[in-house]
């Protein structure tokens, strides 16, 4: 029982030491890869996601396509979001084995690719395929959350436009569903322990806001529960993004340091003629 | 199973040259689940950001509240707003009252007159479609090539059967942009005795004009030095998206013709030639010293330098220094990755 009642009313600490709201160690790179249009690299905890960003560019002729001309890009002249979530065997304990019709493994690319593709202008790249592809390395809880941070890290440094970071975050409640225990608190940021045996929903808003870019929630939880657990997921995207928005800005210092980009200037520098 | 407790993380508590892009249209509706988790100073009326040299925006960062700009790329203006916001993470830059982010990294953007190199990815019946590293691919028309007998001809019929035979999926071209569409996509252009299918030489992918370094638009893109250790001539070609084609120089086959050749007779021998995928012979000294060129436009792309025909001369210099000093046998040594690289890239930035 990773969550003895007992304990947790006793300490109000969790099975890895956290209190109720407190995130797992976030660590992030971007420009991981040299090749990419843009890259990085995510560790939620025991969560290590890696994701590769190409385009948006013109994929070339596609054999099958009748035509052949028309290139790619969704419908209504923007571009496609093209999702891929690869699950190394070895990223949870047992070895398995996830084909590329897996129905988790599309679901997961299917709301990834919804998320960005609304946070994306996509609009000024029109017949152009953005192709993100990401590799699981290793799994504890929180999944879904730490690909869709890995993509909006790789996003951002593959220069495309984005109304704002699409940050996410998972958040459970410390009793089951069975339990029905009315005085459950809710909990921010669940390892697979937790994630197995509690209730959690997964949420993304848009960067400061409070708008929900995704929530997903596959266990049974009662109604009055979910308002907070909702809650305390959107202030826990709003630290993500706090932490992701530093490692971009590190990077960025770190490259006018450097010579590799132009100095920018303030807005108070800027005297209108 | 093991537990294990994770150190406490540091979080960002400070941002000591950034102010908070906190965004003014949010409300913290903190009475629903009672959070307060993170209790943030109440947002300025007009962010401001700081006047340090390194700082940057980043997506969804409110640049300016002040209604008397004008947004540009990578910006926009959130609905039911007026402010500019940022939507890439790059550096601000103003032109007059054009407010604009450059990114810190982004494909390539064609401009009408750049010179480019590129590969072609489809052949269609009047055209071709060109991989410039940029969003959309580009489009090189027939008519827009020399046609083999005479420099300007007009596009024939056979010509259109034959398109393949000038270029075909996969060759790599010199080019210069003609036009661009107001999507972004551009034309292309070979009509130039200087650009042209592209052989006896080796490509290399880097960074091209969009930001974050690699190849920077320079007076000269195109030029013909002559290699160290017998190398003999070589052409290095950086096409401004970033693409770069290094080369065996072949003299314009206009000496050995005679002198009774005329202009026309020039002409045909040149595009006898000029649509051939036939490597010449390429000696080996050549070669070696192709490969030592490729090496340092990579080492100048991985230690964050520009690549431009200044810096590319001084870094082969001392390339061959390096290669002179390292003894015996060190001319062979054309590998400029790793350790080597950062040493050459200090020798270059310490002039």
């Amino acid at each position: 029982m990773p969550l003895d009642t007992s304990a947790y009313s006793l300490a109000l600490l969790r099975v890895d030491g956290r209190r109720w709201n407190e995130l797992r160690r976030v660590h992030a790179q971007i420009r991981t890869q040299a090749a990419a249009d843009g890259s990085s690299y995510l560790e939620m905890g025991h969560t290590k996601v890696m994701c590769v960003v190409n385009g948006p560019s013109e994929p070339g002729p596609r054999r099958g396509t009748a035509g052949g001309g028309g290139g790619g890009g969704g419908p209504g002249g923007v571009a496609e979001v093209a999702v891929s979530v690869v699950v190394a065997g070895f990223s949870s304990v047992d070895r398995k084995r996830r084909g590329r019709g897996d129905k988790r493994t599309l679901e997961l690319q299917t709301t990834i690719s919804n998320a960005l593709a609304a946070s994306l202008h996509t609009h000024l790249y029109p017949h152009s395929t953005i192709s993100i592809s990401l590799h699981v390395l290793s799994q504890d809880g929180s999944l879904l959350a730490a690909l869709i941070n890995a993509a909006t890290l790789a996003c951002v440094d593959a220069g495309i436009p984005m109304t704002d970071y699409v940050v996410a975050c998972t958040a459970g409640s410390t009793s089951t569903y069975a339990a029905n225990d009315e005085t459950a608190d809710p909990l921010l940021d669940l390892n697979h322990q937790e994630e197995q045996e509690l209730p959690s929903l997964t949420v993304a808003t848009l960067g400061e806001t409070d708008r929900v870019a995704v929530l997903v929630c596959e266990s049974r939880v009662q109604a009055s529960r979910l308002e907070g657990m909702l809650a305390v997921g959107v202030s826990g995207c709003h630290q993500v993004r706090e932490i992701l928005d530093q490692v971009v800005r590190d990077k960025g210092r770190h490259m006018i340091k450097e010579g590799t980009v132009e100095k920018g200037m303030g807005v108070e520098e800027m005297e209108v003629d | 199973m093991p537990i294990t407790i994770n150190p406490p993380s540091l979080r960002p508590s400070h941002r000591n040259d950034s102010s908070p892009s906190a965004d003014p249209g949010s409300n913290s509706d903190s009475s629903t689940g009672g959070t307060s988790l993170t209790t943030k100073p109440p947002p300025d009326p007009i962010i401001k950001p700081s006047s340090s040299k390194y700082s940057i925006v980043t997506p969804g960062e409110v640049i300016t509240s002040d209604p008397q700009w004008m947004r540009g790329h990578g910006t926009y203006i959130a609905s039911s707003t007026t402010s500019i916001t940022s939507s890439l993470a790059g550096t601000v830059t103003r032109t007059n009252k054009l407010l604009s982010v450059r990114p810190l990294r982004a494909r390539y953007t064609p401009e009408v007159g750049d010179l480019v190199v590129g590969r072609i990815v489809e052949v269609q019946a009047k055209r071709w479609r060109v991989d410039v590293g940029a969003v959309q691919l580009a489009s090189l028309p027939l008519s827009a090539i020399n046609l083999p007998g005479g420099i300007l001809r007009k596009r024939t019929e056979t010509d259109e059967l034959q398109i393949r035979s000038f270029f075909a999926e996969g060759d790599l071209l010199i080019a210069e942009v003609q036009q661009l569409f107001q999507d972004g996509g551009a034309v292309l252009h070979t009509r130039s005795l200087k650009y042209g299918k592209l052989r006896n030489g080796v490509f290399v992918a880097v960074a091209g004009m969009g930001g974050g370094g690699g190849v920077v638009r320079s007076r000269r893109q195109v030029w013909t030095m002559e290699a160290a250790n017998g190398g003999g001539m070589v052409d290095v070609v950086l096409g401004v998206n970033g693409y770069v084609w290094i080369s065996k120089h072949v003299e314009m086959p206009e000496g050995d013709k005679g002198a009774s050749a005329g202009i026309t007779n020039m002409e045909e021998s040149v595009s006898a030639t000029m649509y051939s995928s036939q490597n010449d012979r390429i000696g080996v000294e050549t070669m070696r010293e192709i490969a030592r060129l490729r090496g340092v436009v990579t080492a100048l792309v991985e230690n964050g330098l520009r690549v431009d025909e200044d810096m590319v001369m001084k870094g082969y210099r001392e390339a061959v220094e390096m290669a002179m000093v390292a003894g015996e046998g060190g001319n062979e040594d054309v590998y400029l990755g790793g350790e080597k690289g950062s040493q050459l890239a200090a020798a270059l930035t310490a002039v």
